[in-house]
């Protein structure tokens, strides 16, 4: 890798900046009109996964469900239709979740046989606990940004802090846009990804600042502007490999790793791409715009 | 060489090798009788292994109703006792946490000696909120309500494990978490309806006469007072709410000290309340659960049906004897769990302190397990509290499989892309990364294995994030030696200062993440723990090996400063 590539990346702040901001206004205002497709982790709610060893109809199913009178809100296939296997929901204030879980268990059995199918998936949250996991999971965001905000403050300086959060947030919120836009579920599942990416994007992030305080050490002379750029050119070749190589692990697993972790491997995916973009055009200039910002006042 | 280079690298070669022993019955899996002299695995997740994860909440509100009613009684008793005559008021659950009994004095002269007496006796357990007239009305008190619920927790799982021991479940795992719940995790467990049932029925066995004086009239009339006040049980609430409302709003019709029960008989399959038989029963008790010795299947020999067969402790005999005595020809109604099952008319003095539970007609199979169930936990025991199922997840064994071996293929593919990339672009510098990052996972599984944490998907997340991170590490150490070679320092030196200059970097990347694990452990539950948890081993382990054996075997690679070139 050559060490002449001067890429001016404080210069093209506004541009991405701009187009950050409409990706982030853009998921707020998906949020409110289209809205997130929570799973029963955080709605509250029965989901019953059910997979027969032999060819059953949907349509039958639905109507064996309904001649039951079993409340459900849901009942969709998954995956093609050979597979025989179906998903069976209902929200947690439409009735009684333990009464109609078991209700299923006794309809199938009844009419199909003990044997004849697997249910693969049985869970219940009731509306307290999905209320109180959706607010844990909150806050255990919130408390890490926090806490990492706090941990660059002091380790570095003040002014690395705001890149490193806005970068975190924006990376965060497009993610969610994504989970928006495709209608996947976000599950408990997805906060851990989230969680994935925060540390992700804050190491690399990390990684530039540490150049820009040495940098900083060995030429005080310099503008912030310069050694930002400096910086994070210099570590370009590291960011570029880390990431490619990262990407790739997440990419095998996407592909290969099984219907249970595809969304998580889904929300890493874009993640990791979204972390090197904010690094590089958002969190990283930022500190010489910030700069730029306090010594226009002072 | 470095100064102290055998010392690092000698502690190194240990902890592979003691790494690798530990590991070594996770990964071929050795039964528990192989020669091997280790024998923990890495315990698998629920999700990983197939089984029930229930949260379970106590519903404390009705624990304190009980208390206070029961002391309620206890106070009056001990009026009684010296000469104060005083009668049963009203129950006061405006304020469902904290309910108030009232205790009518017969002479408003007795008051002051009656609240001296209570003070000096209950003390502890009540405390008075109100004090009008011939009125003492008192609530639990507060510390007492604390211990109350610290015993309740306890007890509700001690109860639990053991109707789990006797349902035979191998490494149940049954926890509180914070005051009011508890979690149960059962690997392996195929039939949830009857696991549910087990651990979540309250088991309150309860024998209460019938009063059968009032007449079917007045029944029906209360029944009809029910209806046009439109109360109403309505599918997915719980009937004991209903049964209370029930009681709240005929208080004041029903005679002093009795209540309302039903016998309900309920459909399997569509679920819906078939038979609803209505009781006057007596509000308290004499006689529960608690005074069993034993309960045991019979089977009838004449209707070939199987029933419960109860035998009483010595002392709870002696009370059933005595009560039976002094009411024959009165019903003595069975309660379980508020449900009446049966009211037999008392012919005799009953003697022996046996009695017996009788199901329902029906399928011979069916009513034997009813029958065994019930008798299983009647002997582990009644919960002190009603439980309210609040979570549950339910992973079958297949699943669980099928998620192992994707994870496992496509972890396997992407180590492999991992290697092929670190070799063709450091070359031999390459494979030396590729053994930190071998040495790390290993290190973070041997972790697992010694600290007993639970390997979910998340984790295996975890573990992924991790091997990132190692990679990440070793990728800033070898950039930050090009840079020094280039700059024309010789690979002695290069290795040398690309690994002072970059360690800063690698151990505030890791810190910070760390920070944000640790947040996870605090505030997150599950699988956000179970992620967290790989997350900060994991991060121990980077700094350990991208650093530090990497270190070591860069070190060994350069030699003492005689090398001029370097494959990186």
């Amino acid at each position: 890798m050559s060490t002449t590539r001067n890429t001016d990346f404080v210069g093209m702040f506004k541009l991405a900046g701009l187009l950050s901001f409409v990706l982030v206004v853009g998921t707020i205002v998906m949020y409110f009109t289209k809205g997130l497709n929570y799973g029963v982790d955080f709605r509250g709610g029965v989901e019953i996964q059910v997979k027969f060893n032999k060819s059953v109809d949907l349509g039958d199913l639905r109507n064996l469900m309904s001649e039951k009178k079993v409340a459900l809100s849901q009942l969709q296939s998954i995956g093609d239709a050979s597979q025989n296997e179906f998903l069976l929901k209902l929200e947690s204030d439409k009735g009684d979740l333990n009464a109609v879980s078991s209700q299923v268990g006794s309809v199938l059995a009844e009419k199909y046989g003990e044997g004849s199918y697997e249910i693969l998936k049985n869970d219940i949250v009731g509306p307290k606990a999905g209320a109180e996991l959706r607010m844990s999971a909150f806050k255990a965001i919130a408390w890490a940004i926090l806490a990492i905000m706090i941990y660059l403050a002091l380790r570095f300086d003040y002014k690395f802090a705001p890149g490193a959060i806005a970068a975190l947030i924006h990376d965060v919120t497009i993610i969610i846009g994504a989970f928006i836009i495709t209608q996947k579920e976000f599950s408990l599942q997805i906060v851990a990804a989230l969680l994935a990416i925060i540390g992700y994007s804050v190491n690399d992030t990390v990684v530039i600042y540490d150049r820009v305080r040495e940098i900083e050490a060995a030429h005080p002379e310099l503008p912030t502007i310069q050694v930002v750029n400096r910086a994070i050119n210099e570590t370009m070749s590291r960011t570029i490999i880390t990431s490619a190589t990262v990407l790739g692990v997440s990419v095998v697993m996407l592909i290969w790793g099984g219907s249970v972790i595809h969304d998580f491997f889904f929300a890493l995916t874009i993640g990791i791409i979204l972390g090197v973009y904010s690094t590089i055009f958002i969190a990283i200039p930022m500190t010489a715009v910030y700069e730029k910002l306090i010594s226009k006042k002072a | 060489m470095a100064r102290g280079w055998w010392i690092r690298f000698s502690i190194l070669v240990a902890l592979v090798i003691g790494s690798l022993m530990t590991v070594t019955p996770t990964l071929f899996n050795l039964k528990e009788d192989s020669k091997f002299p280790l024998k923990t695995k890495i315990n698998l997740g629920l999700d990983l292994q197939g089984g029930l994860y229930m949260v379970l909440g106590i519903d404390f509100n009705k624990v304190y109703r009980d208390e206070v009613i029961g002391y309620a009684r206890k106070a009056q008793a001990t009026l009684r006792d010296i000469g104060v005559e005083s009668s049963l008021g009203t129950l006061d659950a405006s304020d469902a946490r904290d309910p108030k009994h009232s205790i009518i004095l017969a002479k408003e002269s007795d008051r002051e000696a009656a609240k001296a007496k209570l003070r000096e006796f209950y003390n502890y357990p009540l405390r008075l909120t109100k004090d009008t007239g011939t009125t003492l009305q008192y609530g639990l008190g507060r510390d007492f309500s604390r211990e109350i619920e610290e015993t309740a927790l306890s007890k509700s799982i001690e109860v639990i494990r053991n109707r789990i021991d006797e349902f035979g479940v191998t490494e149940p795992e049954i926890v509180s978490q914070g005051a009011s719940r508890i979690v149960v995790q059962l690997p392996g467990v195929k039939d949830i309806a009857r696991a549910k049932d087990l651990i979540g029925r309250t088991a309150k066995l309860e024998f209460k006469f019938v009063n059968d004086e009032a007449g079917q009239g007045a029944m029906n009339d209360w029944l009809e007072k029910v209806r046009k006040a439109g109360i109403e049980y309505k599918k997915g609430e719980r009937f004991s709410d209903y049964v209370t409302e029930i009681n709240k709003l005929l208080v004041d019709d029903l005679p002093k000290g009795f209540e309302i029960a039903f016998s309900k008989t309920v459909s399997k399959t569509t679920n819906e309340i078939t038979n609803l038989e209505p009781y006057l029963v007596e509000a308290g008790t004499s006689l529960t659960g608690e005074e069993l010795q034993e309960a045991i299947v019979r089977i009838d020999p004449q209707q070939n049906r199987p029933y419960v067969g109860l035998e009483f402790k010595p002392a709870g005999a002696k009370i059933f004897e005595e009560l039976t005595g002094a009411n024959i020809g009165k019903r003595l109604a069975i309660i379980l769990d508020g449900n009446v099952y049966s009211a037999p008319v008392i012919q005799s003095k009953i003697a022996g302190g046996s009695a017996q539970i009788t199901l329902g007609a029906g399928d011979y199979n069916a009513t034997m397990m009813e029958a065994r169930d019930l008798a299983l936990v009647l002997r582990a025991g009644a919960l002190p509290v009603e439980l309210v199922f609040e979570e549950q997840r339910v992973v079958g064994p297949s699943l669980g499989a099928d998620a192992i071996d994707r994870a496992q293929v496509a972890s396997f593919f992407g180590s492999l892309l991992v290697i092929i990339f670190m070799v063709a672009y450091y070359k031999l510098s390459g494979f030396i990364a590729c053994a930190a990052i071998f040495v790390n996972v290993l290190l973070v599984m041997t972790s697992m294995v010694l600290v007993g944490a639970t390997l979910s998907l998340p984790g295996i997340a975890g573990i992924a994030l991790t091997v990132g991170m190692a990679v990440d590490g070793n990728i800033i150490i070898y950039e930050r030696i090009r840079e020094e070679l280039r700059a024309g320092m010789s690979p002695f030196e290069a290795v040398r200062t690309g690994f002072e200059k970059a360690f800063w970097a690698i151990l505030d990347a890791n810190l910070t993440t760390a920070l944000a694990g640790l947040c996870l452990l605090n505030f997150g539950t599950g699988p956000v723990r179970g992620f967290a948890v790989t997350l900060l081993i994991g991060i121990f382990t980077t700094v350990y090996t991208s650093y530090f054996v990497s270190k070591v075997l860069f070190e060994m690679y350069v030699g003492k400063g005689d090398r001029k070139t370097l494959s990186i």
